[in-house]
């Protein structure tokens, strides 16, 4: 027989438990989940049906998937006991929910702890660059997801760089291969760097998703100075890797379509661009022909007004002439009246005579001397005469 | 070292460029806008010639990736 203190019994069990093989799996449901002082993370695993307990307990570092109070998890790592308080406690070395109802929780969890944190805030989505010509793709060359991306790339895009990496994009390598690939692409000197980088897979569910539901996946893809676009699946599926990144897309193919534009969009762009230039053009062109055609038209006007003038000028002379010219014929008519009342022919019509010496006209007896010649005008026909007397004398009178 | 072209995005930039000049013109110059019209078509000729290139160049990195 022999006898052992409490403290070397228990340091016998200890290495009697190791015993046991680490790749061991317990599978059990989770409760009195604990956190102490962000570090200690302690929880009960029990079986349902028979009344079992384990202890566990693990650091938060440890930990890479969110936890709560009956979530169905596996654990591995070895078991001890703990000499002041004499229990039996299982040191988690890996913790993994079980099932689609925990996987989902977990993602849950996670999704809005990094959603707290602003991993998924629209402000620090970055845009990516329209025409890009030098790609960052990461996937495995075994999926579905690098066929379709790169036809969909051929088809609306050509020139472009593509840099491939192959990872794994479900499996235990997935998350570092993933992870490594992203820094791989940020640590290039800018020139070398791609413009774009494409995460992608084909769709799955949580279990085979889990790379891209990984914290440690999404905080590279947060962290990435590349922007990111990230494609999952088809149009239901959805990662935590599509909410950090800078642009989701919905599946493989859709990734190619955010990241190229079409060839015959551009195409299309390019000619609406040159019409539309030449329309401005052909604008101006005809803006300076307007203010032609409205120069020749004022100085039409200019000329018209003149012309009107003119025309009304003559018009109102011709109006004055008018009134002007009968008034004048009546003046005419009146003199010519005047004039026939004075005409010495019908003076003598009436039966005068004029009487002339030398030519001119007698009107008294002082230019007449006795004896001289006097010519006498008749209406019709001339006499001449001698003066006999003047005013009764003179030559006798012949009786 | 001979100069690198000018790439699609930065041939499209100028293009987008000179179109935005004649919508922010109020009177466009006939003789600046003959110009840039000249130069736009020259741009857009470049433009879809590169737009008829048909191949992306695939190239695998050799190395593991692992954090």
């Amino acid at each position: 027989m022999t006898t052992l203190s409490v403290g070397q019994y228990l340091d016998l069990v200890n290495q009697s438990l190791r015993v046991i093989p680490p790749d061991i799996l317990v599978e059990g449901e989770v409760s009195d989940f604990r956190v102490a002082q962000n570090k200690w993370i302690s929880f009960d695993l029990k079986d349902e049906k028979a009344q079992a307990v384990l202890k566990c307990f693990m650091t938060t570092w440890q930990l890479k998937v969110q936890i709560e109070d009956g979530m169905r998890v596996r654990v591995s790592g070895y078991s001890k006991v703990y000499e002041r308080f004499g229990t039996l406690k299982l040191n988690v070395q890996d913790i993994e929910p079980v099932g689609e109802g925990a996987l989902k929780r977990a993602y849950e969890l996670l999704k809005k702890k990094l959603a707290d944190e602003g991993l998924f805030d629209l402000a620090r989505k970055r845009d990516l660059p329209r025409f890009p010509e030098r790609v960052g793709l990461i996937t495995s060359r075994d999926a579905a997801a690098y066929g379709d991306f790169l036809q969909i790339l051929n088809n609306r895009w050509g020139g472009v760089d593509v840099q491939f990496a192959h990872v794994h994009v479900q499996g235990r390598e997935a998350v570092g291969e993933i992870v490594g690939a992203l820094a791989h692409f940020n640590v290039l000197s800018e020139g070398d760097r791609p413009d774009v980088l494409v995460l992608t897979r084909g769709g799955g569910g949580l279990e085979d998703l889990h790379a891209f539901n990984d914290e440690q996946v999404a905080r590279a893809v947060y962290a990435s100075k590349i922007p990111v676009v990230c494609g999952v699946g088809h149009e239901r599926d959805e990662s935590l890797c599509d909410y950090v990144a800078d642009s989701r897309a919905s599946t493989p193919s859709n990734a190619a379509e955010r990241v190229v534009p079409s060839r015959e969009e551009v195409k299309y762009e390019i000619e609406n661009m040159v019409s539309h230039v030449d329309g401005q053009l052909e604008d101006a062109i005809l803006g300076r022909e307007q203010i032609i055609e409205r120069a020749t038209n004022a100085f039409e006007k200019i000329f018209q007004r003149q012309k009107d003038r003119l025309v009304h000028l003559r018009e109102t002379l011709s109006l004055k002439t008018d009134k002007w010219l009968p008034w004048f014929r009546e003046r005419v008519n009146d003199v010519e009246r005047l004039l026939r009342q004075v005409d010495p022919t019908r003076v003598l019509a009436r039966g005068y005579s004029i009487v002339k010496v030398g030519g001119k006209v007698v009107r008294g007896v002082a230019s007449l001397e006795v004896g001289s010649e006097i010519a006498v005008q008749f209406a019709a026909g001339s006499a001449d005469a001698r003066v006999c007397r003047i005013n009764g004398r003179g030559q006798q009178r012949f009786v | 070292m001979p100069k690198k072209p000018p790439s699609f995005a930065q041939s499209f930039q100028e293009l987008e460029d000179i179109t935005a000049w004649f919508d922010s013109q109020e009177n466009v110059d006939l003789d600046q806008g003959l110009k840039k019209f000249e130069r736009g078509l020259e741009l857009a000729g470049q433009l879809k010639k590169k737009l008829s290139e048909v191949e992306n160049k695939v190239e695998e990195i050799k190395k593991k990736f692992a954090e």
